[in-house]
Formats: C-alpha cells, sequence, structure tokens
C-alpha cells in the first residue's frame, strides 16, 4: 500500500528545556523523530512488511535540518520523503502547519495517512486530526492495535480508554494517529544507514503547493513562555506505622484533599 | 580539516548507542551478580544485533562483515565503550583483525564462521614466562611430515572458555629468535587440547581468562597462519588495530561515561546547602576529566584517520593506547571521588567501572612498554616524527 506518515522533528525527550528572552534556547539540542511518529513509521513500515510491498513515504515540515531527522526516517526502511521547507511555513501553529500538510497530501497518493498522536515538543496534540478535517477523511486516534482488512479497504483501531479498550472500524484512505503500546520501533540497521542517502527527498515551498504565504501565519499568539514551576520537595513522615498512616490520612484529606 | 561527522556516521553512533543503551546495558548488573552472562541472552542480543547488521562492523564486505573504515570502525567501537566487555563480545563480536591473513581455504573454516558468529576465536599468545617479552614464549611446534606438533601452554586468555578456536604464538624455529615464531590456528576440540583454570580476575566479570594446554597436537599445513617465522611481524601488523579500537576506543568511551555520570551526580548531589558541582576542588575533576578525554579521543581519531590513508599508524597507535588507557585511570578515580562513599558502595555502578578501567594499562602491551615504543621511534627518527609540516 502507499503510506504516507507525518513525522515531526523534535528536541530530545532528555532535553533539558532553557529559556532566554521569553524563547526556549535550540543551540545545543540534540533533535530526534517525535517518538509517537517513530511509532506511527514503525506501524507503517511493518504494514507493507506484511503485505510484501508498497511504499512508505515520509511527509516532513520543518526547517533545512529537518533533513537530519528524514534521513533517519529512511535509515529505518521509509522509500522516501517529502520535506515542507519553506520559511513562509516556519511560524506556523498547529492551524498553519495542518494546512500546508493538507495541501501536500492533495498533491500525493496514498492508501492511508499515519502521523503520532502529539509531537513532544509542545504536546497540541492538533496536527493529525485537523488534517483530517482539512481534507474531509476519517480519523482515529491514540491507537494501540492496527488491524487491516483482509480487502484493505478498512482497519481496526483499539484504543485505550479509562482502563477499557475502545474498538473502532474505519474506512481508508483515513489518518490514524499511534498512542505508545501499538508496536516497539526498530533501531536503524547498518544497511538501512547507509542506503538512507540513496533514497529521494523532494523540496515543496508554499508555491508548489499553490498556497499564498500571506494566508499562512500563526493564529496563535504567544503571550510568555515559562518553564513549569519547580518540584516541591517530598515530604517525609516519622514515627512507626501507624502513627505515619495517621498522618498521611490526615495530610491527604487536609493538605492534598483528595479524600 | 573536517572534524564533522557525515550524516551516516553520526545515524550509525546514534543507533549503537541507542542498542547500548536499551539492550546491553540493563543486563550489566546481571552479569556482575552472576558472574556470567546467561546463554540464552547471549544468544538473544547476538541475534538482534546481527539481524541489523552490527556484528562484526569491522570487518571487509567481501568477507561479510560491515565494511566500516577504520575511523568508523573506531568510532563505533567508542560506543562500545559505554558497555560492559562481554557483552560487546557477544553483540558485535571480536572479529580479530589477523584472520583476514587467512588463505581462501582458511577463511572457510576460521574467518566466515567467524564473521557470521557461527565461530568464535581467542588470540593466544602470553605464556606465564612471557608477557611484555612476548619473544620469550615456550609453546614449541616441532616440524612433523607436512605438518607439525603443538606443545605447551598460554594463559590469561581472554574468552577463552567459550572460544572455539585460537590463534596461537609457537616457535617454529628455537635458532631463529623472534623471527622462528609463527601464528597456527588450533580448534579447541583437537586432541590434546586442555582447557585449565577459569583465572579469576579484579574486573571485566562475565569474560573468562583461562589457561589452556597443548599436548602434542598433530597440526596441518592448513592450521598455519601467514608464512612460518612471519608470526612476530604479523601480530605487530595487525593488532595494532585491535589496540586502538578495543583498548583505545573503548577507553575513550568508557571515561565519556563516567564523565557523564560524575557530572550529573555533581549536578544533583547537594552538601552545605548547595550542589556539589559549585566546589571549585569537584570542577576541577570534571575539567581535568574532560580536557583530557577529548585529548585522548582527537588523538585516537588522528590514529585512526592514519590508517584510512593506507599507512599503518604505527608511531600513533602506542601514543594512543598510553594516553587512553592512562585517562581512563584518572577518570575512573575521580570518579569514584566525587560520588564519595556513593562510588566506593557496590548499590552504584562506579565501583565496578573502577575496577574494569584497571586492566586498560596492562593488557595488550603495557604502558611501560608503549611508552618504550614512543620513546624509540622519537629518538629514532627525531621529535620532526611528530611535527605537522
Ligand atoms: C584480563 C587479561 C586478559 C588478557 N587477555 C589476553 C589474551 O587474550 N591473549 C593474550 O595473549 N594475552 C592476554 N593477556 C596478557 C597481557 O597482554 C599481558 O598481561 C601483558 O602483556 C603484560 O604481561 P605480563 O602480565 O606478563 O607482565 P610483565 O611483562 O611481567 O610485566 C610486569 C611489569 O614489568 C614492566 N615491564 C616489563 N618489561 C618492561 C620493559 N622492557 N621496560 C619497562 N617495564 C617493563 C611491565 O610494564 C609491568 O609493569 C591478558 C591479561 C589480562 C590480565
Amino acid at each position: 500500500m502507499n503510506l504516507v506518515v507525518l513525522i515531526k522533528r523534535v528536541p530530545d525527550t532528555e532535553t533539558r528545556i532553557q529559556i532566554k528572552e521569553g524563547k526556549v534556547v535550540t543551540d545545543g539540542i540534540s533533535w530526534i523523530i517525535s517518538p509517537y511518529d517513530e511509532y506511527a513509521v514503525e506501524e507503517a513500515l511493518r504494514i507493507n512488511e506484511k503485505l510484501g510491498g508498497g511504499k512508505v513515504t515520509l511527509l516532513c515540515l520543518g526547517p533545512n535540518d529537518a533533513k537530519e531527522t528524514i534521513r533517519k526516517g529512511l535509515a529505518l526502511g521509509a522509500d522516501d520523503a517529502v520535506h515542507l521547507n519553506d520559511p513562509a511555513f516556519g511560524n506556523g501553529d498547529a492551524t498553519v502547519t495542518a494546512k500546508v500538510l493538507a495541501a501536500a497530501l492533495k498533491k500525493m497518493q496514498y492508501d492511508f495517512v499515519l502521523a503520532g498522536k502529539q509531537a513532544v515538543d509542545e504536546d497540541n496534540a492538533q496536527v493529525a486530526v485537523r488534517v483530517a478535517e482539512l481534507l474531509d477523511l476519517p480519523h482515529v486516534n491514540s491507537v494501540i492495535k492496527l488491524e487491516l482488512a483482509a480487502d484493505k479497504q478498512s482497519a481496526q483501531c483499539t484504543r485505550e480508554v479509562d482502563g477499557d479498550r475502545d474498538v473502532a472500524t474505519t474506512t481508508l484512505p483515513a489518518i490514524i494517529t499511534a498512542q505508545q503500546g501499538l508496536n516497539e520501533p526498530r533501531y536503524p540497521s547498518l544497511k538501512g544507514i547507509m542506503g538512507a542517502k540513496k533514497k529521494p527527498i523532494v523540496d515543496w515551498k508554499a508555491a508548489d503547493l499553490g498556497l499564498d504565504p500571506a494566508t499562512l501565519s500563526a493564529k496563535l499568539e504567544t503571550v510568555r513562555v515559562d518553564p513549569p514551576p519547580a518540584r516541591p520537595p517530598g515530604k517525609k513522615l516519622a514515627g512507626d506505622a501507624a502513627t505515619a498512616a495517621k498522618e498521611l490520612v490526615r495530610l491527604l484529606r487536609e493538605e492534598a484533599k483528595v479524600i | 580539516m573536517e572534524f564533522g561527522l557525515s550524516e551516516e556516521q553520526k545515524l550509525l553512533l546514534e543507533s549503537v548507542r541507542d542498542f547500548i543503551v536499551k539492550e546491553l546495558q540493563p543486563l550489566e548488573e546481571q552479569v556482575e551478580t552472576k558472574g556470567y552472562l546467561e546463554p540464552a541472552q547471549a544468544k538473544a542480543i547476538f541475534e538482534k544485533s546481527k539481524a541489523l547488521g552490527f556484528y562484526a562492523m569491522n570487518v571487509p564486505e567481501e568477507f561479510g562483515g560491515g565494511g566500516l573504515s577504520a575511523l568508523d570502525t573506531i568510532m563505533t567501537e567508542e560506543q562500545f565503550g559505554h558497555t560492559s566487555d562481554i557483552l560487546i563480545r557477544r553483540a558485535f563480536g571480536n572479529v580479530y583483525e589477523v584472520l583476514f591473513k587467512c588463505t581462501a581455504a582458511q577463511c572457510q573454516r576460521w574467518l566466515l564462521p567467524c564473521v557470521q558468529g557461527a565461530r568464535t576465536c581467542s588470540i593466544a599468545i602470553t605464556e606465564p614466562g612471557a608477557g611484555s617479552d612476548d619473544a620469550a614464549i615456550k609453546t614449541r611446534a616441532v616440524k612433523a611430515g607436512d605438518g607439525w606438533r603443538l606443545s605447551g601452554g598460554k594463559h590469561f586468555i581472554s574468552d577463552g572458555l567459550y572460544s572455539d578456536f585460537f590463534v596461537v604464538s609457537a616457535v617454529t624455529d628455537p635458532n631463529a629468535g623472534s623471527r622462528g615464531i609463527s601464528l597456527f590456528l588450533v580448534d579447541k576440540d583437537s586432541p590434546g587440547f586442555t582447557v585449565g583454570r577459569n583465572q579469576l580476575m579484579m574486573g571485566q566479570v562475565g569474560t573468562s581468562c583461562v589457561e589452556i594446554f597443548f599436548d602434542d597436537i598433530q597440526l596441518s599445513p592448513e592450521n598455519l597462519l601467514g608464512q612460518e617465522g612471519q608470526g612476530r611481524k604479523l601480530v605487530l601488523e595487525t593488532l595494532g588495530r585491535v589496540r586502538l579500537g578495543q583498548v583505545g576506543a573503548r577507553a575513550v568511551g568508557k571515561s565519556a561515561k563516567l564523565l557523564e555520570l560524575m557530572t550529573n551526580y555533581a549536578n544533583e548531589r547537594k552538601q552545605f546547602g548547595q550542589a556539589i558541582g559549585q566546589f571549585q576542588l569537584i570542577q576541577q575533576m570534571i575539567a581535568d576529566s574532560a580536557i583530557e578525554i577529548n585529548a585522548a579521543r582527537y588523538l585516537l581519531y588522528r590514529a585512526a584517520w592514519e590508517i584510512d590513508q593506507g599507512r599503518d599508524a604505527r608511531e600513533w597507535i602506542p601514543m594512543v593506547k598510553v594516553h587512553a588507557a592512562e585517562t581512563l585511570g584518572r577518570v575512573a578515580d575521580r570518579a569514584v571521588q566525587v560520588f564519595g562513599g556513593m562510588g566506593w558502595c557496590k548499590d552504584l555502578p562506579i565501583e565496578r567501572l573502577y575496577r574494569d578501567a584497571r586492566i586498560y594499562r596492562i593488557y595488550d602491551g603495557t604502558s611501560e612498554i608503549h611508552r618504550t615504543v614512543v620513546a624509540r621511534e622519537v629518538l629514532k627518527k627525531g621529535a620532526a616524527l611528530f611535527d605537522v609540516i
């Protein structure tokens, strides 16, 4: 099948985020494929491996440096990639990003689209859903199990809801987003790494998508960026088990107000 | 001068590091407690790594290996330093480059199965009476018909319990001195081959070090590796790269890992109301470690680059061996100090890494021997040997 996977380049999850003059400092950060997108790539590869053919295309909106992230996806086994690489896309929020991605997908042929449930940098969890709306495609979010019907016309998607499972069947094409648990992503192999450079990446700019840069300004205004408050220190309860338990109940009731 | 990594190099190193962190490091403590790596786990990590093409990456593609350049090999070996010896051996293989001297027929029997991971090889040179002075070996191969009969014994043979064949140095002509030594490929199941004690060591738990004995083993012409009488030359030619990778590069990787651990601790541990990393005496230990590690790393890369230029790098390798091994020694010692009592306590891996570090200054030629080689080269060829112009 022709599968398209949306991938985003994000700071490594181990990064210590620093804020300077109201902005996140990006110098010296190492970048990765957003982990949920990696589940999506893995699932796409597995689907085609199982079917014994097809094509996996990566679609990435990001600056020049995102090429490196795309190349990692190609090293994992994707066949080719489209890089939406235009400064005009750079100031976008989820609305703009979705608009550009949807315009790109309109130019592409696909049987369905996979993405991560959210990107771990801004944690918006909006883009894939918006793309689906713009393209008028069905979408299923946060999928932990994906089963393709034998006729490849539909897919059964399992999701986690309040400690239970929710099973949804969708017709294809659709947009499906990956949640942790969907699979265990592979490592790029030596062969995949050495072959990644030979795989085609095409760059598309606003003009290639028939988009007017003037229509690509963000709807979202960032007023301030603050680091999360430091975690308050823990509390150690003294005394024997009975005394400590009593004190714990009191604190849970009066201070934390959770019981 | 270009110091950046290519996209492929970066991806490869990230992928190898990721594999080490997720698949190998979680097994380290278990190996330490049990004293060995469970065979089922050894098999599992081997199969996983092999499927990714990470086994025997240093071996040329014509022999079925990964075909990495010397520099890429050295940089992956540096990553290997982030885990312990036995896990590296099983996951990534230790295919010694001396085996590339195999003839076509020998390749089928020894080298290729080694590259595929079906067989494992150890190098057996050291004897109780011949360590640094490796030409003083007593193991004898006496001509018998068109072959030889091998007698004698070796000790300290790494991974000898597991290996199923050995590259053995033996005297073939007692009157020719160091030119009378030859190398032989000796199968463990040869009649007359016995494995003696597993010699317990201070560190690198899980990797056996054994005595082996040869009691009148019949060897055929096929067992001879390289030319008769060329054994020491062959060793000098091929063990240099092993030294660079398995000792130099791994020492740099281990030092880097220790620096990471001590830096994190210095930032987190609070005494006198502040992080201990705020104390200048702690900062000095961190600064010196960072400085020495980077010096060792770029010396290492330079030596590997020499090899990729088609040169043997023989004047660079001993420098790397000494500097990387001694950097590791100092960094490990500082790491214990920065961790204080927790550095000495078995609750944390620092004391294990400290013990594991000590051997780097000894095996594959002691620091003293390699310093002697550096001095000899410089005195012979003049200090201009390392002049850039
Ligand atoms: C864990 C471990 C694994 C090993 N694995 C292998 C293996 O797989 N295969 C193998 O063949 N060998 C192996 N060895 C042997 C190792 O290479 C030798 O231990 C090493 O070369 C030193 O020899 P030695 O121990 O006999 O020390 P010695 O040569 O007895 O040295 C003792 C001391 O004298 C110093 N010294 C010796 N000669 C000189 C000199 N000319 N000038 C100044 N100082 C000198 C040394 O530097 C050292 O400080 C292993 C050893 C160990 C401990």
